[in-house]
């Protein structure tokens, strides 16, 4: 069963529809219908359904007012949508007009979609990572930690670990330290074409979205699905357990890869960068 | 201080910064609370009161900032052209040094 909780905004259209593809969603019999409102006020009417049901969140704006909500009444959020950024991916325009039009027809439908498909999902491969060894220093009282070998960076501080034909994409310890505790991450689609720079999804803390910028190009092949239970791991062990996204490389890796640091000159940057913070 | 080079390129030479659409922007500020390098000015009394004072302290291909702009009022450069330029600077200033030498 699915717990849903729209932001359901009356002041903006985007806020208008994810209350709308709420409603319509909750005539299923596997969705349940939270209201922003009520539970804000008080979380016992929502408690059963709760610990029975996973939570997804549909936001309609990046204020992102409903997961906030969540994230300040420690509920874990599942699954997340948002309804600006599903509008924008069909090219369409939610306008200031409250009025139910065509447009706003066919994004809760969109939306409506996205949420009943049941995904296929692929098994990450039998990704192999040797033992790694990290070099760390301390600034206050963080200690930041950098493998020595075989990892790769940018400096937008996303790490990338190559094997053979594929590789394995996360974030470095500096960008776990920064957003403190990982509440949700939110992959890109199998079979993505990703350009270098481009983004894979990202990951959100209570403080801010972080958007994963692909250290290399590539396909998607595999994403890591613990995390949709054990975002906590990113924080825990962001170049091992709590590694991203898996993709299938290009034959443009070596190309890629030559303006990358690599671990010692990732190690120098992140120290520079870490005394300029403080 | 900003870096001043992003990936081994000049800072300079790379164009990426937040763009303010005015028609969007209601001044709530959540951008600049949000943004630690200091990208943003807000001009008390004057229209309009955001600017993008300092494009060169924006961390190239970050867009955080417009992840907390509910009325989606900040925009980027294409990054696939960005990376393009930037790759190229870098093949020419390799080639330059390497003729140099
Ligand atoms: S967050 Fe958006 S609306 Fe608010 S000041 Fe910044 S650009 Fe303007
Ligand atoms: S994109 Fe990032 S660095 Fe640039 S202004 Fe926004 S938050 Fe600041």
């Amino acid at each position: 069963m699915k717990c849903l909780l729209p932001c359901n905004g009356l002041d903006k259209c985007a806020g208008l529809v994810s209350g709308q593809a709420a409603v319509e969603l909750s005539q299923q019999d596997d969705f349940e219908l939270i209201c922003p409102v009520l539970l804000n006020q008080n979380k016992s009417p929502y408690e059963k359904i709760l610990a029975q049901g996973d939570l997804v969140v549909i936001d309609g704006c990046n204020t992102r007012c409903a997961s906030k909500l969540a994230q300040s009444l420690d509920l874990k959020i599942k699954d997340k949508y948002n309804v600006s950024d599903v509008a924008k991916s069909m090219d369409l325009k939610l306008g200031k007009d409250l009025a139910v039009n065509e447009t706003t027809k066919a994004v809760q439908k969109a939306l409506v979609e996205k949420l009943t498909q049941t995904e296929d999902k692929k098994e990450a491969s039998t990704f192999e990572m040797t033992t790694i060894d990290y070099d760390s220093f301390m600034e206050g009282k963080f200690v930041f930690k950098v493998p020595k070998q075989g990892f790769f960076f940018n400096e937008n501080d996303c790490w990338v670990y190559v094997s053979g034909n594929s590789a394995r994409i996360g974030v470095s310890d500096y960008v776990q330290q920064n957003l403190s505790d990982i509440l949700y991450y939110d992959p890109p689609e199998i079979d993505d074409e990703i350009e270098q720079f481009d983004d894979c999804g990202s990951i959100e803390s209570g403080k801010a979205v972080f958007e994963i910028i692909a250290p290399v190009s590539g396909r998607v092949t595999a994403v890591n699905e613990a995390l949709q239970d054990s975002p906590e791991w990113i924080n825990e062990s962001p170049y091992e357990r709590g590694w991203l996204v898996e993709i299938a490389l290009t034959d443009e890796v070596t190309e890629d890869l030559e303006i990358l640091h690599d671990g010692s000159s990732y190690f120098e940057y992140l120290k520079k960068k870490v005394a300029q913070d403080v | 201080m900003s870096e001043s080079t992003f990936m081994g390129v000049d800072r300079e030479k790379i164009d990426w910064c937040p763009t303010i659409d005015y028609s969007k922007c209601n001044d709530c500020m959540d951008c600049v609370e949000f943004c630690p390098h200091q990208v943003f000015e807000v001009r008390e009394d004057q229209t309009p009161k955001l600017i993008v004072k300092n494009p060169n302290n924006c961390v190239v291909f970050c867009r955080a900032c417009s992840k907390t702009c509910g009325l989606d009022a900040l925009s980027f450069p294409d990054k696939t052209e960005t990376t393009k330029k930037i790759k190229a600077t870098r093949k020419a200033e390799k080639a330059k040094k390497e003729a140099g030498e």
